[in-house]
């Protein structure tokens, strides 16, 4: 099983690869054969993850976003088919329901990387929201049940029924002065 | 533990700014106190937290990050100060750093000029987390208030506001502020003609000599300064 993340631009640093995989080698459970992280910024946003559907084309795949905390063992969260989060259950859908803060799949869906990137400034202007737009109106997905609550409804107590939680906009978290049930689950800085 | 919260971030001021403004406050108070300054380069306090440029937090923004109890170590009982850099504190502060604070009370100067909100936020104090929600709900859509403000005409700078949101959260919440005597809180700017106007405005208001003339009025405790270019006013210290 391969572990796939994503760091590009300036937003997020080598500390937040190696936190999240600090945060799943003590806390998820999960065991795996590689930790892949790209790297390669070809569009200047996050339609770059898209990249991944190209360059893992087999095997059990398992991408997380870096603005996460994993606090205990997950639940199996690999899938055979695309698979991506359904937010809709804590939030109002908005302009996409979908959340590609985990993302699974097993084998060949590289149809999703050459879908964008024969189109791929079409694309970009047309879901200029987001890559979870794109998803969400031109891609067969499935949706994990919740398993991934946000934060932000969770600031002060560790939902205890989940094992990860998104940081959403709450990235500032992750950032030095901060302190909550959620620090004592990523590397001192 | 009392916490005086600060940001400083590289553009308007100079870091010598913060160093000159912790000296002043060590020399002008026998409070024991910790100096906190969110920044984005180093500067001299008693804890530096990270200014960090590439979030979606704009200016003086950040110092709502101070509301939150999970911010800056505090602690339950710890009473937050927060404070703008450009004030000169012209003699001992003990009253105003010590100014006793109950639970969910909000204080702030004494705006004696006039204005068309209550908050000053040269200086805030409250006991930690008492206005968690001044932040919390701030961070659920930061895009939208921190131009909220300048699209309304509230304010003439993009991402200025930050008092306006204060003083609007307080007032949803209907919390009377506590406001301490105006007459410790003086104000400079390089604008000779509007200096005129003020000092007149604080004889009247305060029935005392002139603001800032040649001395600084016996009454005043701090000066916040309106304009960078002032650095004279340094000389009073």
């Amino acid at each position: 099983m391969r572990i796939i993340c994503c760091r590009f631009g300036d937003k997020f640093t080598d500390w937040h690869v190696d936190n999240l995989k600090h945060m799943i080698d003590n806390y998820s459970g999960l065991k795996y054969d590689s930790f892949e992280v790209i790297e390669n910024d070809i569009y200047g946003n996050w339609y770059n993850k898209l990249q991944m559907y190209d360059k893992f084309r087999d095997g059990e795949n398992l991408y997380f976003d870096l603005d996460i905390v994993i606090y205990n063992k997950l639940p199996n969260l690999i899938r055979k088919q695309f698979t991506l989060l359904d937010d809709t259950w804590w939030r109002e859908p908005a302009h996409t329901p979908l959340n590609s803060s985990i993302v699974s799949w097993t084998g060949d869906v590289s149809y999703i990387w050459n879908k964008f990137v024969s189109n791929d400034v079409f694309w970009l202007d047309k879901y200029n929201k987001g890559s979870d737009e794109f998803y969400y109106k031109q891609i067969v997905y499935q949706t994990y049940e919740p398993v991934c609550p946000s934060i932000k409804n969770n600031m002060n107590y560790k939902p205890e029924e989940y094992s990860i939680c998104t940081l959403g906009q709450m990235q500032h978290l992750m950032e030095k002065g901060w302190t909550g049930w959620y620090s004592d689950y990523f590397i001192q800085r | 533990m009392i916490k005086v919260c600060t940001v400083f971030f590289e553009g308007k001021y100079s870091p010598d700014y913060v160093s000159k403004f912790y000296d002043s406050l060590k020399r002008n108070t026998t409070v024991p106190f910790e100096f906190v300054c969110l920044s984005d380069t180093d500067v001299k306090a008693d804890l530096v937290l990270p200014y960090n440029k590439h979030s979606n937090i704009k200016l003086h923004w950040h110092k709502l990050k101070f509301f939150s109890p999970q911010f800056a170590y505090q602690k339950p009982g710890d009473e937050i100060i927060i404070m703008d850099i450009d004030q000169v504190i012209t003699k001992n502060i003990d009253d105003l750093i010590n100014y006793p604070v109950k639970d969910n009370e909000f204080i702030s100067y004494h705006t004696w000029w006039p204005r068309n909100i209550k908050v000053n936020g040269g200086f805030y104090k409250f006991k930690s987390g008492d206005f968690d929600y001044i932040w919390n709900d701030f961070s659920l859509n930061p895009e939208y208030w921190q131009t909220h403000y300048y699209e309304n005409g509230d304010v003439h700078y993009k991402y200025y506001g930050e008092q306006n949101y204060v003083d609007w959260k307080l007032f949803e919440k209907n919390i009377t502020i506590t406001e301490v005597p105006g007459e410790w809180l003086g104000k400079y700017t390089d604008n000779k003609k509007d200096m005129i106007e003020m000092n007149k405005l604080y004889s009247k208001k305060f029935n005392t000599d002139y603001m800032i003339l040649d001395d600084i009025n016996e009454k005043i405790k701090i000066v916040h300064l309106n304009g960078v270019k002032n650095n004279k006013i340094w000389n009073i210290q």
